[in-house]
């Protein structure tokens, strides 16, 4: 894809690495994307606790075309634009990472807990999450 | 009409696992599906970060127990692409033999399952000698039969013997695939129950992030093993059809089973002439990844896996993160079995190959 076209588009983001790093209007960049590079599958979502109570989310898409990845970055706190309206793929990813760091994607239909039991609390894969918290006393 | 909810699963001897799936039945119809997921889930993903990269090595084959060989590659790929070590020639040739066998194993145990699913029951004794078979092999070479945890970072191991062995695999397995082709293959109750059932188009499939045998049965060309650095001096065709049905996905396995051998044969020949093992193993003790982010990806039997690593130079990962195919194939199951009559469903959802250890992680 043409970087420079691009970030004439949208002014708030930079490259970082192989990696675009957007900071606001997740929903319209991507849709942008799909429709005027032809990046038409999302491989996944890849979330990560950067440790400072932000989570990255990583978007990684493919077009078939040139059969390469295109991966666009956000960091959000605790809510999230979804693109399960773009991508259907991303409903189940959007669910995983609502499960393992609670990041609430806000338009996603079917967000609640996947792998955890709906009476659990916290959400693991976050760095502050206390395996030993008195809270998680559940099975008494 | 009134509705019906119906529970399958999670016990249900045809849905591969720990499924379960709400359907929403108006008579015989079915109005939505809702998969439940999650009944076999051991944080994988969570027990990354607590262990070092060799303590977490034995445990990544049970992500699929059927393929495990393609996650024991990917992690060892990512500590190897880190830290910049060459494989040879031999080591290559090893991996893509056990990988291809491996990808038979898995393919051979679905047709058998899948016809299970639809009321036969012959072939799946059929498909399961001939995979014990394999198994044995992996159980000579690696100790295994499941799970063999055989590919460590920098290599293998231990060296690989009884070729032979695989030479009477592939020599015997063209004949065993004829013979389930003659019983499958154009027989009238299985065509009825699989031709243009569960029809997936291309769109659809890039939508929801099918990949795989799944998406190339839907006509679109895209193998990752077309761009993987271990089969760069292989030569084969990817399997693709038109159909986009549950037939052509069981077609395009019965191929890629074909297709698989003559990789296998290739491989043998490579085998013949490096026969010296130049292994760069890398020390387990107090490994660290360089800093950064990695992925890798491979062309798994159930469609594409692939990892992510980020690492902040500690013995264990910061963040490491599982793509695999079935996921995205249970989610599917949200879109294709709505409007499809109940007595389809297990036909549809066995089509995709579906793996729950693979889903639930």
């Amino acid at each position: 894809m043409n970087w420079t076209e691009f970030q004439n588009i949208f002014k708030d983001c930079r490259l970082e690495g192989e990696k675009i790093v957007i900071n606001s209007d997740l929903l319209k960049t991507i849709e942008f994307i799909k429709t005027n590079y032809h990046f038409e599958m999302l491989k996944e979502i890849i979330a990560s606790d950067n440790g400072d109570g932000n989570v990255e989310l990583t978007y990684r898409l493919f077009s078939l075309e040139d059969e390469e990845d295109l991966l666009i970055s956000i960091n959000v706190q605790d809510e999230a634009e979804s693109i399960s309206s773009i991508f259907e793929s991303a409903v189940a990813d959007e669910k995983e990472i609502f499960d393992l760091f609670g990041v609430k994607f806000i338009g996603n239909p079917e967000l609640k807990r996947l792998y955890m039991p709906e009476y659990w609390k916290g959400h693991p894969l976050r760095k502050d999450y206390k395996e030993d918290d008195e809270r998680l006393n559940w099975n008494e | 009409m009134s509705k019906l909810k119906l529970n399958l699963g999670p016990q249900h001897p045809s849905t591969h696992g720990v499924l379960r799936l709400i359907l929403e039945l108006e008579g015989e119809k079915i109005i939505s599906c809702e998969p439940d997921i999650g009944y076999l889930h051991r944080g994988m993903e969570k027990m990354a970060e607590k262990l070092s990269y060799i303590q977490y090595l034995p445990l990544v084959d049970r992500i699929d127990y059927l393929a495990g060989f393609f996650y024991s590659e990917l992690l060892c790929r990512t500590v190897e692409k880190a830290l910049g070590v060459e494989l040879s020639k031999r080591v290559k040739a090893i991996r893509v033999m056990l990988l291809e066998l491996n990808r038979i194993a898995s393919h051979l145990l679905w047709i058998g399952a899948f016809l299970m699913d639809l009321g036969a029951v012959s072939p799946f004794f059929y498909a399961f000698r001939e995979r014990e078979v394999i198994l044995k092999y992996f159980e000579k070479i690696t100790g295994q039969r499941m799970m063999n945890n055989y590919f460590v970072f920098g290599g293998v191991r231990r060296d690989i013997f009884s070729l032979e062995d695989v030479e009477n695999i592939i020599n015997i397995l063209p004949d065993k695939v004829k013979d389930y082709e003659a019983l499958i293959t154009e027989n009238p109750i299985f065509v009825q129950r699989t031709k243009g059932k569960g029809v997936l188009d291309k769109e659809t499939a890039f939508n929801f992030g099918i990949t795989g045998v799944n998406l190339r049965a839907s006509g679109v060309n895209l193998d990752f093993r077309v761009k993987d650095y271990l089969y760069e001096r292989i030569d084969f065709n990817p399997v693709v059809l038109d159909g986009a049905d549950s037939w052509s996905r069981y077609k395009a396995r019965v191929l890629e089973i074909k297709e698989s051998i003559n990789i296998i044969k290739q491989t043998l020949k490579v085998l013949e002439s490096e026969k010296e093992l130049e292994q760069k193993l890398v020390n387990p003790l107090n490994l660290t990844l360089p800093e950064g982010e990695y992925i890798q990806e491979i062309e798994a039997p159930r469609g594409l896996a692939s990892i992510y690593i980020k690492s902040t130079e500690e013995k264990s990962p910061y963040r490491l993160k599982w793509r695999t195919g079935s996921y995205y194939s249970v989610n599917l199951l949200r879109k294709i079995l709505k409007g499809a009559y109940l007595n389809d469903a297990i036909a549809i959802s066995g089509s995709l190959d579906i793996i729950l250890p693979e889903v639930d992680k």
